[in-house]
Order: structure tokens, then sequence, then C-alpha cells
């Protein structure tokens, strides 16, 4: 938008003569006042294009984003039944009681845990099969819509069919049996030792081949005349991948951790599908929005439960602008455009 | 440019306007000025006999009543409390639903969703229908649903895996079910099926424990006082932790369902992979819809649950749900009471209870049913000297749920009895 006082400053910076000679733009020192008519009319149009372009995402988004946001923030206040207009006010109660239930700090927990998991384990993997994958290799191609195809997948399926597979008498424990490695067989969703890194097993196959794809893009991104320096200079394959694609992958790693981190602080549907609605807080695998839906909507707790989801989205807001603010900063700083240029 | 421009304005907004205007405004059915009647209704049955019934029992009606039609919807059964609360709150309910009772029913009428049926239950189906059930449907004296079978609960087992495993009577006492938990395992038979990934499943074992251990005026004070400081109720618990004790569940129960496909609880039973199930009366219906050939199972019998030493409840008391269904508030009312006074006639539960093999509320009905099972669930039912509602049910969604997750907790050797308890108190400031 533009702002009527920082075009004057700026017309008034322009007018003296000693600008004509250094910057050589003599057609750009007209008087001022001759602009201004034609200026605000362009100006009209300009805010009416925006208007028009712009108006039905902004009514989208206050009506399905801002609106919900707000309602839960004043249905947190109360306790409600989700039956009629929320009448009894308790203030930060809700609140209180959501940091002293000790179920809440496990789903905190579990979600640090996930987070933490997903980052680690699927990051250098993810790097390892980019790079693979960016080299001239019979059936390329084949193994790269292999790995994305998980991605494609729905949740749903995926949480079907993975619980199926690994139930207690599934085909899994069944494949161990007959390949001679009884010894593994295991309750891999009941335990609560192992659910959850049941989980984290389902969970980077499903999304690996995401960070992948990013990361060949990334990579289809550097020069390739900085290999063949390198290489002319006679850096190793290891040396060039170490001091070359590791940097200049760079933005695209930050990148691919923060939709990795968000996604783990909003992990619901595969926990949600493969455990149901009553035992991830058992087998280990709860996270806050497992949390939310059972307190809040099994439980008819509904103020409560809009409570939990003020929560929770404060918490993901927080950890979003501290690693916008202290990661990505130097990735975005160049690409954001100016109003009026 | 610019008129193009304004055009697209003026397009985007009436758009937005329609956009926003078609989201807040949803709603069931209703009546037309030429005297036809549109109803919506929600049930349970996804598949099989009992979905085919309601398609039935509603095409039926149509023919008889012409001015009024009835949309069946299948709702599965773990979604329909979650859906209905949200269509009851945005306004958008079904007209007639299936009615859980207890603390759900009192939650809905505290909220004026549910219309009083009181003056239209007509009087053959007062005298048909006996009171026992109605009670279960009433709150303060007004019903507010209407009956159609009677579930009580106790344990199915297979009467072939039993033979197998050389029981010869069933057991009576919880000292000859342990037994035949031994038996079963030494036969290499999984011995009870429980689907404690739905919760509920497992906590009915919690809540008939509690029927045996907690007198009658206890269980009926809880449901008042939502307080559980009664020292039976602690007994309850660790009697199923004695039991869980014994290991007696099928392996990986943590995370089998209660009703849905081969691998559930009752499609265990099913297809003989474990002998016993502690359910409720519906359970032949869902067993029958998954065995091989889709035919009730031929050597499935039931018994009631058995004694536990020490108890303060009645040995012989039982515990039970009342399926019924209700109108919702803005529902047409005369049409709909004649809709609900229809399903409970002679004819249409005898279909009923074929299509479900659950014990329908109308007693002349209930004379076809021929099943051993059904026979010994009826009997123990009308011998019963008090009937208790599902606890989960009876004392609401909120304790309910907590009741439930502390016994699956349990169950799964985390946490004690008395963190059951702990559990509902926690609860209880939540909401």
């Amino acid at each position: 938008m533009t702002n009527s006082l920082g075009e004057k400053t700026l017309a008034d910076q322009r007018s003296p003569e000693g600008l004509s000679v250094a910057g050589g733009g003599t057609r750009r020192v007209s008087p001022p006042a001759g602009v201004r008519p034609v200026r605000r009319s362009k100006r009209w149009g300009q805010r009416f294009e925006i208007a028009v372009l712009s108006g039905p995402a902004i009514i989208i988004f206050l009506a399905f984003v801002i609106l919900p946001v707000g309602l839960a923030a004043y249905y947190g206040f109360y306790r409600w039944k989700g039956y009629g207009v929320p009448t009894d006010f308790v203030g930060f109660g809700n609140y209180a009681l959501i940091f002293a239930d000790k179920a809440f700090h496990e789903v905190l927990a579990h979600n640090a845990v996930i987070l933490v998991l997903s980052l680690v384990l699927q990051g250098p993997l993810a790097i390892v099969l980019a790079l693979l994958l960016n080299q001239k290799i019979r059936g390329r191609s084949i193994i790269r819509v292999l790995i994305f195809v998980p991605y494609v997948i729905s949740e749903v399926i995926v949480g079907t069919g993975w619980s199926l597979m690994l139930q207690t008498n599934g085909a899994v424990n069944g494949l161990l049996g007959n390949i001679g490695l009884g010894a593994l067989k295991t309750d891999w969703l009941s335990d609560p030792k192992i659910a959850i890194w049941s989980l984290m097993l389902i969970i980077s196959w499903k999304y690996i081949g995401f960070a992948v794809i990013l990361f060949l893009a990334g990579l289809q991104s550097i020069p390739e005349e900085l290999f063949e320096a390198a290489a002319i200079d006679g850096a190793s394959y290891w040396q060039i991948q170490r001091r070359i694609t590791l940097p200049l992958l760079g933005p695209t790693i930050r990148i691919w951790a923060f939709l990795s981190i968000i996604g783990s602080l909003q992990l619901f549907d595969l926990v949600y599908i493969i455990w149901g609605q009553y035992v991830a807080s058992t087998a280990g695998t709860s996270t806050m929005a497992t949390y939310m839906v059972g307190q809040g909507r099994n439980a008819g707790n509904y103020g409560y439960g809009n409570a939990v989801a003020v929560v929770i989205f404060i918490i993901s807001l927080t950890i979003a602008l501290i690693y916008q603010r202290f990661v990505l900063r130097r990735d975005t700083a160049g690409a954001l455009t100016e109003g009026h240029k | 440019m610019m008129r193009k421009l304004r055009g697209a304005a003026v397009l985007a907004l009436g758009l937005g306007t329609v956009l926003l205007a078609t989201g807040c405004s949803a709603g069931g059915g209703g009546s037309s000025s030429d005297g036809k009647v549109t109803m919506t209704m929600w049930q349970n049955s996804t598949t099989g006999p009992g979905q085919a019934f309601w398609k039935k029992t509603v095409a039926d009606f149509e023919k008889t009543h012409k001015n009024i039609t009835i949309k069946v919807q299948s709702i599965q059964n773990e979604d329909l409390d979650g859906k209905l609360q949200t269509a009851l709150n945005s306004g958008s309910a079904p007209d007639i639903f299936l009615q859980r009772g207890g603390g759900k029913m009192k939650a809905m009428v505290d909220a004026g969703q549910v219309l009083a049926l009181d003056d239209l239950v007509s009087s053959e189906t007062k005298s048909a229908v006996g009171k026992g059930a109605f009670s279960a449907e009433q709150i303060d004296g007004k019903t507010y649903a209407m009956p159609v079978d009677v579930l009580p609960e106790g344990i199915y087992y297979s009467k072939d895996l039993f033979a197998q495993a050389g029981i010869t009577d069933t057991p009576k006492t919880i000292d000859e079910l342990n037994e035949a938990v031994d038996k079963l395992k030494a036969a290499g038979i999984a011995p009870i099926a429980v689907g404690a990934k739905d919760a509920w499943p497992a906590a009915h074992w919690f809540y008939n424990f509690a029927l045996r251990a907690c007198s009658e005026k206890t269980l009926n004070e809880a449901a008042a006082s939502l307080k559980f400081d009664d020292p039976c109720w602690t007994k309850a618990g660790e009697d199923v932790a004695a039991l869980n004790k014994t290991d007696p569940f099928n392996p990986g129960f943590l995370t089998t369902s209660a009703q849905q496909g081969a691998g559930s609880s009752a499609g265990l039973i099913a297809n003989h992979k474990a002998a016993m199930e502690l359910m409720g009366a519906w359970d032949p219906g869902v067993i029958a819809s998954l065995t091989p050939d889709k035919k009730p199972l031929p050597d499935l019998g039931w018994f009631p649950f058995p004694t536990v030493a020490g108890g303060k409840g009645d040995p012989a008391a039982i515990m039970g749900g009342v399926d019924g269904y209700s109108c919702s508030a803005k529902a047409p009312k005369e049409a709909c009471g004649e809709f609900l006074n229809y399903i409970v006639t002679q004819p249409v539960q005898e279909e009923y209870y074929k299509a479900f093999n659950a014990p329908p509320v109308n007693t002349a009905a209930q004379a076809i049913v021929t099943e051993s099972y059904l026979k010994s669930v009826i009997a123990a039912y009308n011998d019963a000297p008090y009937v208790s509602q599902y606890l989960d049910t009876n004392y609401g969604q909120n304790v309910g749920n907590a009741l439930n997750t502390g016994v699956v907790d349990l169950l799964a050797g985390k946490g004690n009895a008395s963190d059951i308890l702990t559990g509902v108190k926690d609860a209880a400031a939540k909401g």
C-alpha cells in the first residue's frame, strides 16, 4: 500500500538538482503537482483491483480461520457441554487445568519426540536418497515414483493398512515367524515402549517422499558449473557434496524442516486412525490434537476442548514465529517484494 | 477494463455472500404447505439385515402414510454420538435418531433438543411395551424416546470351543470363570475377546464388577452425585485387575476394535478365534454379520455375568441398556410420533428381532424368539431384581469417557484401580 506521507518525502528527495547528475534520471524530476491527479485515479483503480482480487480470499480466510480462532478463545473461557449457549464462565480455569493435567504433559512429550525424531530420521535419509536419485542411475524414475507414492496415498488408507499389518496377529508378525525371526514378534501397536517407534516408522515411510522431492528440486537449481569448477580443482565427490551441495541446499532443507515441525505439532490423522478414539494415550502415541479431541469431543467437554485448541494454536504459532525469525529470515529476506517499485 | 473489473467484483461479492449464506443455513426436514412431510432418520446399522430392516420398515410405513417421506441414513456406530451432537448443536439434527438414553439423553433434554413423546405414544403401544423398557427412556416422568429392544448384557461364548477345552458347564462364579480361562488357554484358544480399541467393551468388565460390588442404591446415588467414594468402586477396579492378571484376553486386545471386521472382538467369536465375549444383546446380530457365511453362529451360547464373592450387589442383578428412538425438537411432531408407534407394533418387532437377533421390546413379539441364547437372555432379564443402565451411559459422556479410558489403562498395565477413580475426578473438573 502506498502512503501519502512517504510519497511526499520521496518527492522531496528527488527534487534537488544534484539527482539529475548522479542518477541520470532527469525524467523522474517532474513537478509533483502535475503528477498527483493522474496518480490518484490510478491509485483508486489499483485499490479496487487489489480489493477484487484479494477480497474472496480474505473473506474465506476471515470466516474459516480467524473467526474459528476467535470463537475457540471465547468458548475456552467457559465450562460448556456443547449444548446450547455457554453460560458458566470460568476465566482461565480451563487453562489452569490443562497445564496441571498429567495427560497433557504426556502429549507434549510425545509431540516433542515426534518432532525431533522426524527431523533426525527423515532429514539425513532424504538427503542421501536425493543425492542418489540425482545421479544417472538405471530405473531412476521408477525409484522416484516408488518413494513418492506413500506421500500421495491418503492418511486414512495408510493408517488402516499399517494397523492391519502391525496387529499382533497381523502380516508383519506372520512374516517374521515364517522367515525364522519369530523372536522379533512383538505387539507393534499396543506395547507402549514400541508403539511410538512404530508410529515413527509409518510417518517416515509416508513423508520421506515429500522431503526427497523437495531436495531433488533444490539440487536441480544448483548450477552445474560449480561442480565442474570444483572437480577441475581436484575436489573429491564427498568434498563436493559437503562443501557445495549441502550449503546450497540449505534454504530447501530449512523450509522442509519448517514444514516437518508444523506437521509434527499438528499430527492427528494417522494416530487417530491407527489407535482409534481412546487408546492412543494408553499406547503412548497421543498427540496434542488427539488429546483435544479426546477431552473435548469424546468427553463432551467442549469448553475445555476449545481451551486446548487455543493452547495448541499458541504453541504452534510461537514455534513457527521463532523459526521464521531466527532460521528462515535469511532465506526470505531477499524474496519479499516491496509494495511499489 | 474498469467495467469488467467492476462486474467481476460484484460477482465475487455475490458469490461470497451466497457461500456464507448457504454455510449458515442447514436444517432437517419439515412440512410443506401441501401437507407432505419429509423426515430424516439416523440409525447405526451399516451392513446386512439391520440396514435392510430399516429400509423395508420405512418403505412399508410410507405405503400406508402417503404424505410422509423418511430418508434413512446409516451412521457407523462409533461415529454416531459425535456426529449427532454436532448436528443437534448446529440445528441440523435428524428428525428421528437412535437414542442411547441415560446421561446423554439428559444433556439433550436439558438443552431442549428432543421432543417429549408422552402425548404421542398410543395406548396400543403402551400396552404392548413393558413399563420397564419405558422407564429407561424417561426423565422426571416424561418419555423422550421410544424403546425398540432390550439389551441385557452377559457373556456370549462358543459352545464348540468350550467343548473342545473340556468345559462342561457354564461358569457361575468368577472362580469358575478363571478355571474356564485356564482350560481354554491349555487348549490353545484365546479365552476372552475384548475390543479395547473402542474402550467401552473393556470398560464393561468394570461396570459388571461394579454391579456385583456396589448396591443398587450406591449405583443410583452415583448417577446423581457423580462421586465415586464408596469403597465398592475400588473393589470393582481391583476385581478387573485380578482378572487381568490371569491374562485372559485375546493377544493385542488394545488395538482390537469391537465390531469392525474379522479381526474385531465380535469377528474373533464369529470365526472361532476366541471363546467368550462380554457384550450386550446386540452381539448375536453383529457376530452373525461377521461369520464367513454371514449367517448366525450356530453354536453361540450365553450366560449371565458370574457372581463375585464379597460384593453388595444382588448376584442376579443384570446390566443392560434399552435402544430407543427419539424425535428432535424441530421434527414434525405428529408424523414422527406415528412412525415411532409403528416400529413397536408386533409385525415390525418380529422383523426387528429377525434382523438384529436382539430381544424385541414388544412382549407379544418376544414369543417368537427361538434361539436358546436369546431365550436365556430374556429369562435372565425378566428374573433380575433390578436392571442397571450401562454406567458410561448412566453417568454421562464426561464421566463415562473417563471411566472407559481408565479401565483401558488398567488393562494395559498403566495405572491401578484407584487411578480409574482419580481420572473420573479430574474429568469432572473439566466439565
